[in-house]
């Protein structure tokens, strides 16, 4: 029990000597026993303490001075280990009521200023809660080194400011004598490896900008990544803010690829150009450009920032992912998967009993079809395959042209546009094979074409811009088929380039009142990919006019849906920019006006995480729909993309999505297996794979087939030897049910897609980074997948081919200065988080060592394991340049 | 004079000349002269267009040294084929079923799965359909109304289920049966009551043979087409021990009786007792009734082979036909040949030495161990069975001489398994049946009344009973032959 000093304090302060001893006293009698057990140092220290606060008390200044100066030096000798309170201050407690009083009736002195400073280190341990008594003596008090009351005191002092600052904002009054005390605060935690204190104190008094001056070569690189994980759980405009800084402090340090990283998250070109012109190194240029390339964005680099012609060319080049299509098959042709692959080796129907094989005799254009596209997902730009690019001349009747009429009607559009994914990235190889189907009689055959144009250039530019020119003048043909296939063709190869003369070309089509449904549908897409995240006016005023313009009877088809869609992706990640174009959707019929604004809403917010648009959306899912509406399946799908920026959020929504899926109606749980899969995507975690199984044998087709789908999608390219076991008995399940067996077929595609090599993650860089045209192509895809039985059941199964527009290699190729490939070994392991922990943690656990390339799984991280390189880019993944450490010296 | 270079696949035709003043088209041919592609076929791509053939260069553009994309190849242009491929998806309803790989399920009319198994089991017999195409339209003075509309239900229904993929509802055939069987007509609470497979299938088969005997326009081989299919013709040596007396008799009948008793574990063993068998009748020799022994031989082999379980006795406590849970095995290949009588195994012995040689031929030597291990048990089954067989072989020789051999496929004795009709359930009126049947194919259907379900070979050996689960009641061989 302690005597409560505030109360002895008010009694007594003319009478000193029995403020001294009556407090004094109490304890003592109480504290008998405690004495007993206190050791003769202790004890002695005890005594001499409490001669010391007498001291102080003494009329004579030199007496007080020197007995504060001991008080000082007691408590600052203990106060450097804080595993419990320290000595002195324990016995200094029962006097803090004391001292406080005798500092009320204190002259202004040096001597007052003194014991203010003991003060307010005893109130780290006496003041009440709220009180805040610690700053406010130190504010009182010498204003010596912070520093010297221990790390302890300056984190008391760092949380009282906060309250303190946030009580002077309300009340608006002067903060200029905190600031000085954050000041040397941020300077102490700065110089004692405790960046993620002096960034926290920071953001509460609201003055980031401080931190730049405290930064150094030691603490930068801590300080910067606790920053940049914080800007995820931050609301706006906070989190802009910590990322500038965090840039600013990059630029400062010329870490230029986390600079250009931060760049790239806030989709500042202007900062993307800035790191261009700040780096002079060459080398670090080129590693840059990959890092651009990846990302997936036009990028064009001017004289300002790469001099020399040939050098821009070069790496101009490297931004265009011209040779995305050489690294992806060396490092196919290292993990030695180079051999094509049939859909009966990925069916693999041997290893199930006999049910699966049972008759086919005859031809089904569905199986087929299914096949087609297997042989895409599975062959994805390898260049070979075993359907269709396997030569016209061969005997045996297994000839491209051969399989591409095994196909019906617009099955052979997507034959067709198969050959642009087998030969993915590789434009010059791709058009030439390509060429033969342009000069086919058969218009499917000529929309397959031309998609397949479009899907050989998706995310590879070139100078000549080879898909506008051999697309353009498709796109106003008659043949509303040719028209779609130019339309998606051009919409998947110009993904994100806010091309002008595509949108002139595009624009007209859809305030052209005799254009079919469907051409106008893809075309707003097209233009929304062309233009994802831009918030072009002109395009939206013409995708909201397109959508204004459709009578009632056309609102209700499937194929409207892609108008708001197309809208939605102007606005891809961009938050509050979307705010005006949703005014202007609660116009619109009261068919389509709810879908959009769901729809507006999930995409603008998409990747960003805020809990607030969650709940609204999910406040949408407790609705009890109304007959005929159907804005709940974007709703749903809105919570995976809002939430899918962290793991925290996501994890979250995926308990979510599993009590949508127990309460909610019917058209709601056939939304949720969508939703997991983006939220899983290519990453196939073990209760969301066992959710989806489960879901896959509902009673509900279309629930089942939503769920197959995406059973396919989380396990996209992982070769995941679960899911490809549950499909396969899924499809001797299905064998009956021609449709079910279709959306199977395709999940198996999808579990090996490129072989395994590929990922859809639109994430990247250590999940920093989202690829907006990833995004893009995934949501557009699935929102098709709410409309199964028109669009990927249909005759438009076409908008499979989205899915290109997310895939990437998922692997670590090392490169050398002249971008040759150059093996090295690595470790390759489960990511560790590391924000905020001292020292230099492990930042990878259970790792194998393995010579690039390599591959990396969901939630890998790779270090190089040799010291003879340097890496360019802090985040090993994708193409990685390497430089020879000029210290390195040989092991012998 | 310019000079650009042209990317064309994989190569680059560096420093091209570009004459201006001529049009393009000029330039494309300089192109055809360097690639082979003609003109008319390429496509160049100048900075997001094509290049046209009359277009002005001016107007384009071209720089020095400027790179430009070629694409067009000398290829052969894909043409489809004149014959497009037939889709299942385009196919009239009835061509689906070869796509499929099975026939058509029955729907259940209301405990009408007895006779769906059945006809199912029935169906599978190639034999049986054909015999019954040639079964004419118009009845014949010899053949009942009521067996006449039932056979043509039949041939009807069999047809049926060969054109559909979507279950059928045997609707006339249930109608013509009752008709013909009064008994399968019991009502019970309102409802047809569950019936007995086995009595089904005795008698649709009973009206089938009758209808169709001397029906082909009277050839004579074909006088009694269903007894060639199904019929089996037993010798039987009726012995009294009390009076020494001794006589054979000869019948003929549509399935063996597999007896299942303590003894039984094995389809062979009830086989064997079922060809045994005690009755009392009058002796001559006594002069009052004795306890005579009969014991039977098969004479002259089917095609199909049916085998029946005895599963079920009247239980008089509970007034119904219960049913013997016990597991008896049987096999997917079945050997009568001990079964057999003298004259029949000699007959035999030329088809079964060539089956053989054939099966060593296709096992290589896995396969010749195998045959010689069958060999010696032969033998052995052999010697225990001549000295009860040997009486009566003169004139079983006889018999069996008049026996057709100028036929191109001969018997062996072995028979493979390829339907067996199951039964789920304690007693014979109730419970469920089921047929699992053999494709043409090769593969197992499960004809669970309208829903037909593929099933594994090994698992149809697992019907031999021993719990709850379906068990064999019927099974049907067909023969194995070796031409000759």
């Amino acid at each position: 029990m302690t005597p409560e000093p505030n109360g002895a304090s008010g009694s007594g302060t003319t009478r000193e000597e029995a403020t001294v001893k009556v407090p004094a006293k109490d304890p003592k009698k109480k504290d008998e026993k405690k004495d007993d057990d206190l050791s003769d140092e202790d004890l002695a220290l005890k005594q001499q303490l409490e001669l010391y606060v007498e001291r102080v008390q003494d009329a004579d200044p030199g007496l007080q001075k020197a007995a504060l100066e001991s008080m000082r030096q007691e408590i600052r000798t203990s106060t450097s280990s804080m595993t419990s309170v320290p000595k002195p201050l324990k016995f200094l407690r029962p006097h803090y009521g004391t001292l406080k009083a005798y500092y009320e009736t204190m002259g202004d002195s040096d001597l007052k200023k003194y014991l203010a400073d003991i003060l307010s280190v005893l109130a780290l341990t006496m003041s009440a809660e709220g009180e805040r008594e610690s700053l406010k003596y130190r504010l009182l008090g010498s204003e010596g080194d912070i520093g010297s009351w221990g790390h302890e005191y300056v984190r008391n002092l760092a949380g009282e400011i906060a309250q303190e600052y946030a009580k002077r904002q309300s009340e608006e009054a002067g903060i200029d004598d905190l600031m000085e005390l954050v000041q040397q605060i941020v300077a102490f935690h700065m110089k004692h490896n405790a960046e993620p204190e002096a960034v926290d104190l920071l953001m509460e008094v609201e003055d980031l900008d401080l931190l730049i001056e405290h930064v150094d070569n030691t603490n930068f690189k801590r300080t910067c990544l606790y920053l940049t994980s914080a800007a995820k759980y931050l609301p706006g405009p906070d989190d802009l803010l910590v990322l500038d800084i965090a840039y600013m402090i990059d630029i400062k340090f010329e870490e230029y690829a986390n600079a250009l990283q931060i760049a790239l998250y806030l989709d500042n070109l202007q900062y993307v150009k800035q790191v261009f012109t700040a780096c002079d190194d060459v080398l670090r240029k080129k590693q840059f450009c990959y890092i651009l390339g990846r990302q997936g964005i036009t990028f064009e680099l001017d004289e300002e920032m790469c001099a020399d012609d040939e050098e821009r060319y070069a790496m101009q080049d490297i931004i265009n992912n011209a040779k995305l299509s050489e690294g992806y098959l060396a490092l196919a042709r290292d993990i030695e998967v180079m051999e094509a692959k049939s859909p009966e080796d990925i069916y693999k129907a041997h290893l199930l009993d006999g049910r699966a094989s049972a008759g086919a005799s005859v031809d089904s254009a569905r199986q087929n079809l299914a096949a087609t596209f297997v042989n895409a997902f599975v062959n994805a730009g390898f260049g070979q395959d075993k359907l269709m690019t396997v030569p016209s001349d061969a005997a045996t009747g297994g000839s491209s042209g051969n399989w591409l009429f095994k196909n019906k009607e617009h099955g052979k559009a997507s034959a067709a546009a198969s050959l642009g994914m087998i030969l993915l990235w590789d434009v010059d190889s791709g058009l030439a094979q390509i060429d033969k189907y342009f000069h086919s009689n058969d218009n499917y055959v000529i929309a397959g074409a031309l998609l397949g144009v479009g899907i050989v250039n998706c995310s590879v530019k070139n100078d000549c811009d080879p898909a506008l020119a051999l697309l353009a003048d498709y796109v106003d043909k008659e043949d509303p088929f040719i028209r779609i296939g130019a339309i998606m063709g051009l919409g998947v190869a110009y993904a994100g380039a806010q091309n002008e003369q595509i949108r002139g070309k595009l624009m007209p089509i859809l305030s052209d009142s005799k254009t079919p449904l469907d051409v106008v549908a893809f075309t707003a897409i097209s233009l929304g990919l062309i233009y994802v995240g831009s918030c072009n006016e002109e395009v939206a005023q013409a995708i909201i006019f397109a959508l204004m313009d459709r009578s009632e009877a056309e609102l209700q088809d499937p194929l409207t849906k892609f108008l708001p869609l197309g809208l939605g992706l102007l606005y891809l990640g961009k938050q509050e920019s979307v705010e005006a174009t949703a005014e202007v959707s609660k116009t619109f019929n009261e068919k389509i006006r709810k879908y959009c604004d769901m729809t507006l809403l999930s995409c603008a917010y998409a990747g960003t995480g805020n809990v607030l648009k969650v709940q609204n959306l999910l406040g949408n899912c407790a609705q009890h729909l109304e007959k005929g509406e159907n804005y709940q399946g974007p709703a749903v799908l809105g919570i995976a993309m809002v939430s899918m920026a962290e793991e925290l959020g996501l994890d979250m929504a995926i308990r979510t999505l599993e009590h949508l899926l127990q309460y909610g109606e019917q058209n709601i749980r056939r939304s949720v297996p969508l939703a997991l899969a983006l939220l899983c995507i290519s990453n196939p975690k073990v209760n969301v794979m066992d959710t989806l199984s489960r879901l896959s044998h509902d009673t509900d087709s279309e629930v089942a087939s939503a769920a197959i789908i995406s059973l396919g999608l989380i396990g996209a390219g992982t070769n995941n030897a679960r899911i490809a076991g549950m499909l396969r008995n899924l499809s001797s399940y299905y064998y009956k049910d021609a449709t079910l067996l279709f959306c199977v077929r395709l999940a198996q595609g999808l579990v090996h897609l490129g072989k395994g090599l590929l990922t859809l993650n639109p994430y990247h860089s250590d999940r920093f980074l989202l690829s907006p045209v990833a995004l893009a192509g995934l949501v557009t895809f699935l929102h098709a997948c709410l409309e199964m039985k028109a669009m990927v059941l249909g005759r438009y199964h076409i908008v499979l081919y989205f899915l290109v527009l997310a895939m990437q290699p998922r692997m670590l190729m090392t490169v050398d200065e002249n971008l040759k490939p150059l093996s090295v070994p690595v470790r390759v392991g489960q990511a560790v988080d590391v924000v905020g922990q001292a020292g230099r943690p492990k930042t990878i656990t259970g790792f194998q060592t393995h010579s690039t390339p390599v591959l990396l799984a969901a939630g890998d991280r790779a270090e190089l394991a040799t010291e003879k390189y340097i890496p360019l880019s802090p985040i090993l993944e994708g193409f990685v340049i390497l430089k020879e450490n000029p210290d390195y010296q040989e092991e012998s | 004079m310019l000079t650009v270079s042209v990317k064309w696949q994989k190569k680059v035709l560096e420093k091209v000349e570009v004459d201006t003043t001529q049009p393009p088209y000029v330039f494309k041919c300089q192109l055809f002269d360097l690639t082979g592609v003609p003109p008319e076929r390429q496509k160049i791509m100048v900075k997001g267009g094509l290049l046209k053939d009359d277009a002005d260069w001016t107007a384009i553009g071209v720089k020095q040294g400027q790179r430009l994309m070629m694409m067009g190849t000398a290829d052969e242009i894909v043409k489809a084929p004149e014959k497009g491929p037939v889709f299942v998806e385009d196919l009239p309803e009835e061509e689906q079923v070869a796509a499929v790989g099975h026939t058509a399920g029955l729907l259940n009319l209301g405990n009408t799965c007895y006779m769906n198994s059945t006809v199912q089991c029935l169906h599978s017999v190639p034999e049986l359909k054909s015999a019954l195409l040639k079964y004419p339209s118009e009845r014949r003075n010899e053949v009942d109304q009521t067996s006449h509309m039932l056979t043509a239900a039949t041939r009807e229904l069999f047809n049926e289920l060969d054109k559909s993929v979507k279950a059928v509802a045997p609707m006339q055939f249930w109608m013509v049966l009752r008709k013909k069987y009064p008994q399968f007509g019991q009502m019970h609470n309102g409802y047809f009551m569950q019936q007995d497979a086995e009595e089904c299938w005795t008698q649709l088969l009973y009206t089938l043979s009758q209808s169709l005997r001397g029906s082909s326009s009277g050839t004579s081989e074909n006088a009694d087409a269903l007894k060639d299919v199904f019929g089996i013709e037993l010798l039987s040596r009726v012995h009294c021990q009390e009076s020494g007396e001794e006589s054979s008799e000869t019948e003929s009948v549509y399935s063996l009786k597999c007896h299942i008793s303590h003894e039984v574990n094995h389809m062979h063993e009830g086989l064997k007792h079922g060809l045994k068998s005690e009755l009392e009748k009058a002796s001559p020799a006594l002069g009052r009734s004795a306890i005579f022994l009969k014991e039977s031989r098969i004479n002259a082999l089917p095609r199909y082979l049916t085998v029946q379980f005895v599963r079920f006795f009247w239980k008089r406590e509970s007034n119904q036909k219960a049913k013997i849970l016990r597991k008896v095995d049987y096999p997917l290949e079945l050997d009568v040949y001990d079964l057999c009588s003298e004259d029949l195994r000699k007959k035999l012995e030329a088809p079964r030495k060539l089956l053989r040689d054939e099966e060593g031929k296709k096992l290589g030597l896995k396969g010749k161990e195998k045959a010689d291990s069958k060999d010696t048990d032969v033998k052995m089954t052999d010697a225990e069975g001549s000295s009860t067989a040997s009486g009566e072989s003169s004139k079983a020789a006889t018999l069996s001489d008049g026996a057709p051999s100028d036929k191109e496929a001969q018997l062996t004795g072995v028979y493979e398994l390829v339907s067996v009709l199951t039964h789920k359930g304690r007693s014979a009126d109730s419970g469920h049946y089921v047929a699992w049947v053999k494709q043409e194919n090769g593969k197992w259907i499960e004809f669970d009344d309208d829903s037909p379900i593929p099933q594994r070979e090994e698992d149809i050996v697992k019907l031999s009973g021993g719990g709850d689960w379906h068990m064999a009641y019927i099974c049907m061989y067909k023969a194995r032959t070796v031409p000759m």
